[in-house]
């Protein structure tokens, strides 16, 4: 983990909205694991002010790719960096999904651009022998992961809120069948995704080891603002230092907390 | 090359040395004027593995309570304009866990460790007080009487005189070391809250705390923030922290730590000249890990080219009572 300077060298649309930024950044493409993410500067000025959490996509040799969506400030000025333009990088940061030397058959979830770590995540498990199925969910067909973009490899599983490719419905509902088969799950999407994962593993197969990646607001991404922690079994923990990736039965689901008289509510996501 | 070396002849004809608590037993001696601010920092071991901490003013500690706290849930920070606020409440692993496992690896630093204290109650300050005494590696205490997020609708302990007064005298009586109180900007005469500091034995006085501020998401009509509200720090703050260190700085005589959106050495200098005798960074850190230090290095520099040789020559430069002078109308233009 260090400050470094990155030079974007290819910025490519991939979807509605979605850019992939591939960054040289040597010495980072070679240490960082999926799940873990870069606390990049946006913008040339204080606004805005902090810095912004980009899980790492995928690693090839020198070079560490990030799936950006344009949904702010920070990230709309990212997918419009160029070719040879800097980066003010600081990572690779937090802990990543860990594959376990005994698990063959994984299952993926990837809920919206949740996706992301999933792939670089997916590749790594490949080159280990491993089986991986991939279950995404996006809002509809436009927004799903492009299988082009997947090695062959993979069996790739798409639900939709409309209906227009795949499974129309959550992209959890897939998961049950899945489940024997599976010797070990990974997630990362939206915090409604993940509870929705967690009580079904809960329910249905309490004993499988399951990582989800969190996302919370973040501040420093060094551990001190404690801006970004997230309720666990263990007390409160922080996203950017103990996480991203937590095992799923440490999480207590926001949802599923005891109400402290504050304002909770969240609209399906 | 040549730009380093310059700076290092610079820094040595510039005299960038602060002793706060000249009273105190053991006064904070510090190299430069530039501190990292509560709450911005952890512990100071966080950022260690990352920057030369050791070339900083000081190190300003987390607030620091007498039982450890898990603070609020989240969502706790929220980015504004310039700017963020948050809404810790306080997480900190207690006095004793810190005293334990923290105070040895300050004692091992060249960087002066400040520990920045929050009680509900005045007994609660003067407990920790008393633990804090003789620990090797602490060298100030910093009262925060103006935590902004763990009492109801933004209440604050040190929101009048005669509380401030109490916690710092109750405080005074039980330490050697120098005591700066942090103050709350939303107060009715701020002025009246650092004299009654100052008058019950402070050092110093660290100004600002976060101004109280909320954010509705408007997708939910709902605060961002599960506390509803947070404390605002970052550049939005600036011009309001200028001008309470601009007046508090003339109303006490004892040393002004000014903070509140610092992010260059020109925002410093702008910090010095309203009176402040230190400076502290604090979200700026978040922003760009390297700020205070690049204050550190930029400072020589910012005060020769305004024909300073000494800190204290620029502190207070803004002030009515130094104009006009030859220096100030000539020199500095």
């Amino acid at each position: 983990m260090k400050l470094f300077t990155a030079t974007v060298v290819e910025n490519e649309t991939i979807m509605p909205a979605t850019n992939v930024l591939s960054l040289r950044a040597p010495e980072s493409a070679r240490s960082a694991a999926p799940g873990q993410f870069l606390h990049i500067h946006c913008g040339e000025s204080t606004a805005p002010l902090l810095r912004r959490p980009m899980s790492v996509y995928r690693t090839e040799r020198d070079v560490i790719q990030l799936m950006i969506r344009d949904v702010g400030e920070g990230s709309a000025w990212l997918v419009r960096r160029q070719p040879g333009e800097e980066l003010d990088c600081l990572g690779p940061l937090g802990h990543g999904f860990r594959l376990l030397p005994q698990a063959r058959n994984l299952l993926m979830v990837g809920g919206g651009y949740g996706v992301a770590p999933l792939v670089g995540l997916a590749e790594r498990a490949l080159t280990r022998g491993a089986s991986v199925t991939l279950a995404v969910g996006a809002a509809t067909r436009a927004h799903v992961f492009p299988t082009d973009l997947l090695p062959p490899e993979i069996e790739y599983l798409v639900a939709t809120d409309d209906g227009s490719a795949g499974h129309a419905g959550y992209v959890t509902d897939l998961v049950p069948d899945r489940l024997a088969w599976a010797e070990a799950v990974y997630a990362c999407g939206p915090l409604a995704m993940m509870s929705a994962l967690a009580r079904i593993i809960r329910a249905e197969a309490p004993a499988k080891p399951t990582q989800v990646a969190m996302e919370e607001r973040m501040g420093c991404a060094m551990g001190v603002c404690l801006g970004c922690v997230v309720e666990t079994t263990r007390g409160p923990l922080r996203v950017c230092t103990e996480g991203p990736v937590f095992d799923i039965r440490n999480i207590v689901w926001r949802e599923e907390s005891a109400p402290l008289g504050g304002h909770r509510g969240r609209s399906a996501a | 090359m040549a730009v380093a070396l310059r700076k290092v002849e610079a820094s040595a004809t510039v005299d960038l040395k602060v002793e706060i608590g000249t009273a105190s037993k053991i006064p904070l001696v510090l190299r430069n004027p530039v501190l990292v601010a509560s709450g911005t920092f952890g512990y100071g071991t966080e950022y260690a593995r990352l920057i030369d901490i050791q070339r900083l003013g000081a190190i300003v500690s987390k607030g620091i309570t007498a039982r450890p706290r898990r603070g609020n849930r989240g969502p706790r920070i929220v980015e504004t304009p310039s700017g963020m606020l948050n809404a810790i409440g306080l997480q900190n692993i207690g006095i004793h866990k810190v005293i334990a496992k923290m105070a040895p690896f300050w004692a091992e630093w060249d960087v002066p460790v400040v520990v920045n204290i929050a009680g509900d109650t005045v007994d609660e300050f003067a407990y920790m007080a008393e633990r804090l005494e003789g620990v090797p590696g602490v060298a100030g205490i910093e009262l925060n009487v103006s935590c902004p997020n763990v009492w109801e609708g933004g209440r604050v302990i040190g929101e009048d005189a005669a509380t401030t007064s109490a916690i710092v005298e109750a405080v005074r009586s039980r330490t050697g070391l120098p005591v700066l109180v942090k103050l709350s900007p939303q107060v009715a005469d701020i002025c009246g809250v650092a004299r009654a500091a100052e008058d019950a034995g402070a050092d110093a006085i660290s100004l600002i705390n976060t101004f109280v501020g909320m954010k509705i998401d408007t997708r939910t009509a709902r605060p961002v923030l599960s506390n509803t509200t947070g404390g605002l720090s970052g550049p939005a703050i600036r011009p309001l922290a200028v001008w309470l260190v601009y007046l508090v700085s003339q109303a006490v005589a004892i040393p002004v730590i000014g903070m509140g959106g610092i992010a260059t050495v020109e925002d410093a200098v702008e910090f010095i000249m309203a009176g402040a005798t230190a400076i502290q960074v604090g979200t700026a850190t978040f922003a760009e890990p390297r700020t205070a230090l690049r204050i550190v290095e930029n400072l020589p520099d910012a005060l020769l080219s305004r024909a300073c040789t000494r800190l204290a020559d620029l502190v207070g430069r803004a002030h009515p009572t130094q104009h006009p002078s030859p220096i100030a109308m000539g020199e500095a233009r």
